[in-house]
Parts: C-alpha cells; structure tokens; sequence
C-alpha cells in the first residue's frame, strides 16, 4: 500500500497490516465479523502474487496456513470465536511443530452463536487455554484502526521469531468501526519485518533449539527431509513416546516464550504513575475507560488506565509494581479479573463486567469505582 | 544394476531405515502400499526434495514418519487441508497425501470432498482396510455392512461409502482401486497418477489382520490375502453397483477414471493473479 | 511347473530383524525357493529362509514378488550377473 492516510475498518486495516507485515498467504471461512478481512485478501494478495484460498470450513482453514507456513510463507487466517472453537485442534499442532502462523480472532457476544455482530470479550480465556494440552501462546490485542494495523508487524514478528501461533484479537467494535490509519512509507516498513531463523545447512537434528530455545526452522523442499508430528517428539522431529521426551519437548515449549516474556509484552500506562485506582482494559472496552479516566482526572480523582496489548504471556509485573485498588473492565463474567487478582499483592481488585453486545459508557465505569 | 535392484535400493534412500521395523502389525497392507509408492517415485524420477508426504491420524498415518523426504504427520483427518497449503504455497512441489480410510472420509471427510470438487493436485493414497486399526479395531465409514468389529459386536448395521463413486461424483481427474494383492497394478497405478495433475485418488484395499481379520474369519495375514486374491475382480468401466463394497463379497477393482487436462485450483488461481495484476 | 529346467537367476537376502513373519514371500514366490525358518528373531518372529533344490526345479528366478509383497522392507533379490 502506497503511504499516505486511509480511512478503514478494523478488519481491512488488519488485512493491510498483515500484508505490509510480508503475509503472503492467506485461508479462511467467512464468519461475521471478521469476513472482510478475508474479502479484503481475496482482493489484495493476488495483486501482489499472494495466495488467498477460501476453505470448506476453519479447521481446513488452519490446517492449510501451517503447511503453508512450512514452505516459508508468513500465513494468517482470520475467525471469530465460534470459528476459533474448530481452529483450536490445529492450534495444537501448530504450538506442536512449532509452525509460525497468526490466527485473528474479532470477537462477538458469546457463547455459541451469540451476538454475531456485537462486540464481547468472552474468548480471552480460550485464547490462552482453547487447545489441550500445557502450552504457552502468544496474545495480541489492539484498540483503535490505527494500532489493528501496526500491531499486525509485531503479530507476525513474534510469530516466527519464536515459532508460535500468535493470535490476533480484535473485537466486532474494531472490526466495523473506521478510522483514520497512516501508513508508513514501504522501506520503513520492510526495516521492520523479521525473517524467522532458518538453519544454514541439514541439521542433523532440526528440532534442536539454538539458546533462545527456539530452533531454526527448516522449509519444506529445500533437502532438508523434514519430519514433523503433532506426537511427542524427540530433537531429530522423530516421535519419541517417553516421559523424558515428553519433559523435555513440552518443558522447553512453554519455556521459550516465559523466557522471553519481556520482549513479548505490550502495555499501554495511562495515567497510572500516581493513580490509588486502576483500571484494567483491553480492546474495545478500553475506549471507554480511557473517557472514564479522563474524566475522573478532570475531576482530580487519581485513577488511570492499564491497557493490556499483550494478554498472553500475561504482563504480571505491570500489575505487581502498583499499589492500587484495581478494576477490571472487561465484556465477559470475569475472565482476566482472575489473572489481575492473581498478581494484585494485597491489593482490592473489583470486576466490571458486562456480557457484551456494547461496551460499557464511561459513566458505568465511573460508577462502579466509587463515582466521580 | 538391474532396474528392479536400483528400486530396491532406491526404496532404502527413500525410507528412514533407522526408525524400522515399523510399528505395522506382521502382514499389515501399509507397507505394501508403501512399497508400492516408493518405487513408482523412484520409477517416475521425482527428486526426493520436492515432495512431499502427508498422513493424518491412524495406523496408516504413521506412513509419513517411515518416508525419507520432507513430511508431515498431521492431526486426525487434516492431512489434505495442510497438503493443500503446501501445494497451494509452491506449486512446484510434488505433494501425496497418504492416509487411511478413518482418517480421509470420516472425519476429513469434508475436505476430502472440497478438496476433490476444487481440484487442488495432490495425490491421495487412502489405504482402506475396513476399519479403525490404531485404536483397536472400531468400525469406520467404509466397514461392510454386516462386518464385525469392537463397535459392531452383532455386525455393522452401518453403509460403508463407495469411495471411487464419491470421487468421481466430484470430478476427480484420476481414481483407481487396488488391492494389495494388486502389488503391480498398484505401482502401475501410481506411477501413472503421479504423472497426472489434479486430484488424484487412489484406494487401497488393504488387510488389517490384526483387528479387522481377526473378527471377520481371516485371522492370519494370508488368510486376508487370499480373499484379496479370490475375490477382485478387473473392471475398469466399473458401474456403481460394482464398485460397492459388500461384506466378503467380490471386490471390483480397476482405473475407474483418467480423465486429462482438467485445470487444477493452482493454475486457476494463476488466472485470478493474472486478473488481479492487470486490474489495477 | 513345467518339466523344462529353471535357471537360476537370482539370490535373497533377507534382514532378518526387519521381518515379522507374515509369509507372504514364502507363498507367493512361484518356485518355493522362501521357507519359514524355524529360527526366531529378537522380536520373536519366524523369518523365511532361502533354500534351493536345483533337482526340484527350486531357485530362484528373481522375479522380484517376494520384495513386492513383503510389507517390512525386509527382502532383497540380487540378480545373478
Ligand atoms: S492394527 Fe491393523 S491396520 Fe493397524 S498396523 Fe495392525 S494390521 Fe495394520
Ligand atoms: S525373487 Fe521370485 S523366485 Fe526369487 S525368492 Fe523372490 S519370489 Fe522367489
Ligand atoms: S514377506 Fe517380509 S515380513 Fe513377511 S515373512 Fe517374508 S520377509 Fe518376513
């Protein structure tokens, strides 16, 4: 995309944003709300000889991003929650092989079919947990069109530098809403975006990992006779059906992104450094509490605002250098609440919750933490 | 060397000899259709580093974990939708999928049908031998009615698919049956689908003596066999009616379609980039 | 069989380890050439053994159907030069 300024939607700047990032391949099913990001590829990737492939169904969809993402290609699909229930079979696979791929989730009122076209922030937990089995994953979430599209570089970045699925979440409030977006100028961009490590001849064992516990990542039909399962493996890619094998594989797993953590997280600090309350937000919903804040600051209360950008790894020293009563905002029954209260050392933590369907006005959230 | 000896040899490049013997029961079809794939590669010259292997879940998905070239054990039933990736990504790349009848037409079964209709150019070896090996012998999508197995104590009440049928409803390019008695016919099979594009299907009647045989009368490898060889009968212009599977009856095998230069989904797409680039 | 002398053409070498006793080789080879051995490999299977019998038209004519059918990779036929 030419730089300049554009007026789009969430799911077209998520669209952008992945394809400025180098995503060049793209399989999907359409589901409300995020379809346009799959019409908006559709229209796009070929231009730029991508390929875009409608599937039967999303767990086609996923399947055929990992093998893509094999060959070298930076490959993506886009979902909403009903959607991210069938993906989290290939989730595992893709934690499994280590394939880099990112999976967008715009999330609706919930459970089952729910609220098609309406915000909610019931799929945080299964984000994080969806698949089966102990694994570590990483969880992206923007707020306004402009970050939808910048966010994107980092989803996919991250992606392949560690060799994880990332999952990108926007919610049906970004995924509909315009906004104005500034794109950079192409070299800019192109500074940005970072190769996954690939290995400089035929390892001999091509799952070992170099010290950052990540392994350089063979392609598919370059002679590296490549063997990859979703079994437990050993470091040659052979199964391996050992509790040793299983220790090692699983532990190192989870530990290449708790290693790496620091890197991973993203948090916007708004007005805390002398806040007594804050307010734990995220996507959508953070809109509104950054009205609520501003707000209670005109009115001299001392309340600020952590926006979560990363969920997963959960950002927990951003929650345990404060002492303050904190608040969670979010359109579920209380699902970070539990990871904030986790991590709160002693310190009140009190859910806002709504169910979705509209984010809450700032005077809710006024309210609920003792009015301005 | 003689031509059959280079094969044998080649077959050994071809297979991670370190992790044999296999986990295949004694007298299991896999390995013969294995066999029988390796060689036709061998004979069909494909260079070992642009193909690719792919297998689903099941005693017939291990197959991708034996073959010495790039390859992909996936999970239950997705082993055509991650093909599809691949082949879609480089369309240079030679890609099989070899998995089992449980794994292509029960629960992949969807994407077998899409995958088929869409004409994406991969090969498919289903294996069928009648039932769910690797988890002890339950009945499957393709268990004669009537056939005895852990889930159908007092025989299958179900209807097994008619697979050859099923592909060429949907406009598969090349679909054949063999059985594994068939060991030259199959190879033959192979190697000319392999020199074929489009989606290509090839089912293998294949024995599971181990739990399928031991419930149906034909407990030891060579009693399956027999059966096989018995009862197949060569009839390439196969109706519907004869490609049927039923229970310890005649198995109609042959090239049940070959159909050329149908355009696969790959270069249908290069049309869609061709469009799009001269669009702006 | 016919009465006309086969000719010899080929040797087998079986990998012992690899089979698992199915006998396929030993009923399909048209001149009998595999039997079952009564030994046991270390996975206690009983492999074929190649015996010949000139006399009774038994060798090997290296048609190649015991390595066609052998599901384990376990046979090999070298041909005679
Ligand atoms: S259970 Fe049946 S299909 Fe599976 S390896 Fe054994 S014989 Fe083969
Ligand atoms: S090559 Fe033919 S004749 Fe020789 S042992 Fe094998 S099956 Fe028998
Ligand atoms: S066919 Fe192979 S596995 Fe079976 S008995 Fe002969 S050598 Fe052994």
């Amino acid at each position: 995309m030419k730089s300049g300024y554009y007026f789009w939607s969430g799911d077209i700047a998520a669209a952008e944003g992945a394809i400025a990032a180098g995503c060049r391949f793209y399989a999907g099913y359409p589901i409300t709300p995020s379809s346009e990001i799959a019409e908006r590829m559709a229209l796009r990737l070929p231009q730029i000889g991508g390929k875009f492939i409608q599937m039967e169904d999303e767990i086609g969809s996923i399947a055929a991003i990992i093998g893509a993402s094999w060959t070298g290609e930076r490959a993506m699909t886009a979902t909403s929650g009903p959607g991210i229930s069938l993906m989290n079979e290939n989730i595992g696979l893709a934690i499994m092989m280590e394939a880099p791929i990112v999976v967008v989730n715009a999330m609706r009122g919930d459970p089952s079919t729910g609220l098609p076209t309406l915000i909610g922030q019931g799929d945080l937990m299964q984000a994080r947990y969806g698949s089966h089995g102990s694994y570590e994953i990483i969880v992206l979430y923007p707020n306004s069109i402009q970050e939808t599209f910048d966010l994107m570089m980092d989803a996919f970045n991250m992606a392949e530098k560690y060799r994880v699925p990332v999952m990108y979440l926007i919610d049906a409030l970004l995924a509909h809403m315009f906004e104005r977006v500034y794109v950079p100028p192409e070299e800019e961009i192109e500074r940005k975006i970072i190769r996954r490590k690939v290995p400089n001849k035929v390892p001999s064992r091509p799952f070992e990992p170099d010290d950052d516990l990540v392994p350089p990542m063979p392609l598919i039909g370059q002679g590296h006779k490549i063997h990859a399962t979703g079994l437990t493996h050993d470091e040659r890619g052979y199964p391996n059906l050992t509790p040793k094998a299983q220790e090692k594989l699983v532990r190192r797993l989870n530990e290449k992104i708790i290693k790496h953590e620091r890197e991973i997280w993203k948090v916007e600090e708004y007005k805390t450094e002398d806040a007594d309350k804050i307010i734990v937000s995220f996507g959508g919903e953070s809109r509104a509490v950054r009205n609520a804040v501003n707000s209670a600051r005109k009115n001299g209360k001392k309340v600020g605002m952590l926006r979560l950008i990363t969920l997963w790894p959960f950002p927990h020293e951003f929650i345990k250098k404060y002492t303050a009563d904190f608040y969670v905002a979010e359109l579920n029954y209380g699902q970070m609440y539990h990871k904030v209260r986790e991590y709160a050392d002693g310190n009140n933590v009190k859910l806002i919750a709504k169910m979705g369907g509209e984010i809450h006005t700032p005077n809710e959230i006024l309210k609920e933490i003792g009015g301005v | 060397m003689s031509l059959m000896e280079d094969l044998r040899y080649g077959v050994e490049d071809l297979l991670r000899t370190e992790r044999l013997p296999h986990v295949w029961c004694p007298g299991c079809g896999i390995g013969i259709t294995l066999n029988a794939f390796l060689r036709a590669v061998l004979r069909r010259k494909i260079d070992p580093n642009k193909l690719v292997v792919v297998s689903g879940i099941g005693c017939t998905g291990r197959a991708a974990g034996y073959v010495n070239v790039d390859s992909f054990h996936t999970t239950h039933g997705r082993a055509i939708p991650f093909a599809i990736g691949i082949k879609f990504a480089r369309p240079e790349l030679t890609v099989v999928v070899f998995s089992g009848d449980g794994d292509l037409f029960a629960i992949g079964g969807n994407h077998f049908v899409n995958a088929a209709r869409r004409n994406h150019s991969i090969l498919v070896i289903a294996v069928n031998n009648f039932t769910y090996g690797m988890t002890g012998g339950q009945h499957g999508p393709t268990t004669p009615t009537g056939a005895y197995t852990t889930t159908t104590p007092y025989g299958n009440p179900d209807r097994p698919f008619n697979i050859p049928h099923l592909a060429i409803s949907l406009g598969a390019p090349y679909v054949a049956r063999w059985t594994t008695y068939h060991v030259n016919q199959l190879q033959n099979s192979i190697y000319k689908a392999l020199g074929m594009k489009g989606f290509r299907l090839i089912e293998v009647i294949s024995q599971c003596p181990t739990v399928y045989g031991r419930r149906n009368s034909m407990r030891t490898p060579l009693s399956m066999m027999e059966y096989f060889e018995k009862n197949s009968i060569v009839k390439n212009d196969a109706s519907f009616e004869e490609m049927e599977l039923k229970y310890n009856e005649k198995i109609v095998v042959g090239e049940f379609r070959v159909a050329k230069d149908i355009p696969t989904y790959e270069e249908r797409y290069d049309e869609v980039i061709r469009r799009a680039k001269n669009a702006d | 069989m016919s009465d006309k002398k086969l000719k010899k053409k080929g040797n087998v070498k079986i990998d012992i380890e690899r089979c698992k006793g199915c006998w396929y080789c030993v009923n399909y080879c048209p001149t009998k050439v595999l039997m079952v051995s009564d030994e046991l490999n270390s996975k206690g299977y009983h492999p074929p053994k190649f015996i010949e019998n000139p006399e009774e038209n038994k060798v090997c004519i290296a048609c190649h159907l015991c390595e066609l059918y052998c599901p384990d990779f376990a046979i090999f036929v070298e041909e005679l030069k």
